[in-house]
């Protein structure tokens, strides 16, 4: 099958009223969460994904990629309107957004923000179709060797490009591993790590961890540090950019869509770092540098466009390796596994109408946020004036409810429960909990690819650098590493995510 | 779990109390799976790879332990009991008033009690709220989404 017919298969299936429609609810439901600050598209995803249990595996997965990519946009209208990043990714967009928010400009800064992600969106679309196909081809021919070493290397990325101290973020790796290894060995039938409890001998599950860890232990640091919110009052009009604002914004869509396609393949990139490179690159290259932060719409389009082809291009190591770059594509692979299909590289050939029906249903979603959107800015801004007071109980309590209903029973609300504990601990002594859930998901992975290798090689551990496939991806671990060592370039790492 | 961290006016808290943690886990692990075979490399049993990991966060933990206790001087973080206690209750009145309670009462006894979370409710609002969200509740997830959950008591 050649590229034409896989996107019309593609368009086919996410063109099924029953797909638009999932799709839809996705990008509401996302864009809702996206405005309001203080819920994560990571916690809705974790929330909802009880909920799709019951559909088929295409709808399924057109309705969290929606969550995901309609929360980014929800971001950046907070961003522009409150000054509060909605996410994490949106805290570039606050510095020029809010400022063009307060010279009256909300309008097209919104909108430039919607057309930047529509463009990027388009673009990495186009992007997943090509590359997708041949690096599936590529990862058929992997073994247990070539795996555990592909593991290894998204997971050392995953830290290099994380926030905090790296060496914090392996032992949460290590320490996420150790997790995923709780319930029945599947080579020898022991239960490991289940101190007796009936309930985890399965292994832990994946929803109480994740919606503990960051939706209860948000919400808990959330009321402990308040955040006032000041909404510009008055009616946004004039979504129409200017002339010039468009040939000013243009350019910088079309790098910041490059920074975002390329940062959101590599593991870890995911979603919080393409805005931040990009803002940094449009600062470098712009004639004016010393305007940025007064309002310029470069400094809107560049990251916003970042961001969502990130946001779109992370799904690619996911679709094609069943390697999770962010902790939202973990999400995803557990989702996968639900519905009984093994994430992988077979993936793309046995269930095709499932792989191109969701990079099909990611270009229409992208086109239902700037359509039915943009008219809809004035509602998502009056959401703002609900007071958190009254937003967090219905967060615990939808928690409470997801966790639930993810196995149909208490047990996993007191799973979350301890994992909330634990959730805030982290929080509060500044480590983050998103590479221990990447260590989480592919524990078991890793478990079971590295017995396998050494198995098949006798014991003999040199089996991992004689493979070159193999090799290639350890060497490129151990650059990542030695990377991590050396300060100075550690340093410009800090400096990046910081600015 | 909070770590009880020493009030000392030289050391890092936060690293030390993850130190103290990654150990406390890895003594766990250890305990846990001491009764398990590790087998040979060529040969693994269930034990190999989560005492070898448990080892490691070990070495991980008395890393951070030490150059944490060496450090700078990095107060323990400011902890919100009030917020951690009633947030963490309300979920537990979920979970106990769930099974026999049913989940109208239970969604309301959750949403009552994290509202004391914070200092600043109104208790009109909230309760009016509570009220409101509760029918919505049991209207999306039982009529709706059609979650096997009983609405009422039953005892």
């Amino acid at each position: 099958m050649n590229l034409v017919d896989n996107l019309a298969l593609g368009f086919s299936t996410a063109l099924s009223l029953q797909n638009l429609l999932f799709c839809f609810l996705g990008v509401i439901i996302g864009t809702l969460v996206g405005v309001l600050p203080g819920i994560s598209p990571l916690n809705t995803t974790a929330m909802l994904l009880p909920f799709t249990f019951g559909l088929p595996p295409a709808s399924a997965m057109i309705m969290l990629a929606g969550i995901f990519y309609g929360a980014q946009y929800g971001g950046s209208t907070t961003a522009i309107l409150v000054n509060v990043p909605g996410e994490t990714s949106a805290v570039v967009t606050c510095l020029d957004g809010y400022q063009m928010a307060r010279q009256g400009r909300a309008g097209p800064a919104l909108a430039i923000a919607a057309v930047g992600s529509f463009f990027a969106g388009t673009v990495a679309t186009i992007v997943i179709a090509l590359l997708s196909a041949p690096l599936a081809t590529l990862a058929m021919k992997f073994t247990a060797p070539e795996y555990f070493s592909l593991l290894v290397m998204g997971l050392i990325a995953a830290v290099v490009l994380a926030h905090g101290s790296p060496f914090k973020a392996i032992a949460m790796v290590l320490m996420g591993v150790l997790v995923g290894l709780v319930g029945i060995d599947v080579n020898s039938g022991k239960p490991r790590l289940t101190f007796g409890i009936p309930d985890i001998a399965d292994g832990m599950d994946f929803v109480p961890v994740v919606v503990g860890l960051f939706g209860i232990g948000e919400v808990i640091a959330n009321l402990g540090s308040p955040q006032d919110r000041s909404i510009l009052a008055g009616k946004i009009k004039n979504l129409m950019p200017t002339w010039p604002d468009l040939k000013a914004a243009f350019p910088a869509m079309v790098r910041g869509t490059c920074v975002g396609t390329m940062l959101g393949i590599l593991p870890g990139g995911g979603a919080a770092l393409p805005p931040f490179a990009a803002y940094a690159l449009e600062k470098k290259v712009s004639r004016h540098p010393e305007r940025f932060g007064t309002g310029v719409i470069e400094g809107v389009a560049s990251p916003e466009s970042a961001n969502n082809a990130g946001a779109q291009t992370s799904f690619i190591p996911l679709l094609t390796m069943g390697i999770p770059t962010n902790p939202l594509m973990a999400l995803m692979i557990g989702a996968l596994m639900i519905q009984g299909i093994q994430p992988g590289p077979s993936v793309i050939r046995e269930q095709p109408a499932l792989y191109w029906g969701l990079v099909a249903s990611m270009w229409i979603g992208n086109l239902m946020l700037v359509v039915i959107n943009l008219p809809l800015v004035g509602m998502w801004a009056s959401l703002l004036r609900v007071p958190y007071r009254l937003l967090f109980p219905a967060i615990i309590l939808f928690c409470c409810i997801g966790a639930y209903a993810s196995s149909n029973s208490v047990f996993s609300v007191w799973l979350m429960l301890g994992w909330g504990a634990l959730g805030y601990f982290f929080n509060k002594i500044g480590v983050q909990p998103a590479p221990m859930v990447l260590g989480f998901v592919l524990g078991p992975l890793l478990e079971e690819n590295f017995r396998r290798a050494m198995l098949l090689s006798g014991g003999d551990p040199l089996v991992f650098v004689q493979r070159p496939i193999s090799a290639a991806l350890l060497g490129v671990a151990a650059i990542l590493l030695v990377v991590l060592i050396f300060p100075t370039i550690r340093m410009k790492r800090e400096g990046a995510l910081r600015e | 779990m909070p770590e009880p961290v020493a009030r000392k006016l030289r050391g890092n808290a936060p690293d030390i109390a993850f130190g103290a943690f990654l150990i406390l886990l890895a003594v766990v692990a250890l305990w846990e799976t001491r009764a398990l075979s590790i087998g040979t490399a060529a040969d693994m049993g269930p034990g190999y790879v989560p005492r070898a990991l448990a080892w490691i966060l070990m070495g991980f933990g008395l890393a951070f332990a030490a150059s944490g206790l060496r450090g700078k001087h990095r107060s323990v973080p400011r902890f919100d009991l009030r917020s951690f206690l009633m947030v963490l209750l309300s979920l537990a009145v979920f979970a106990l008033l769930l099974p026999k309670g049913g989940l109208a009462l239970a969604t309301f006894a959750t949403l009552a009690c994290s509202t004391f979370a914070v200092s600043d409710f109104r208790w009109r609002e909230s309760l009016l709220f509570a009220v409101i969200l509760t029918a919505f509740t049991v209207l999306l997830f039982v009529n709706g989404l059609g979650l096997p959950l009983a609405v009422w008591p039953r005892w």
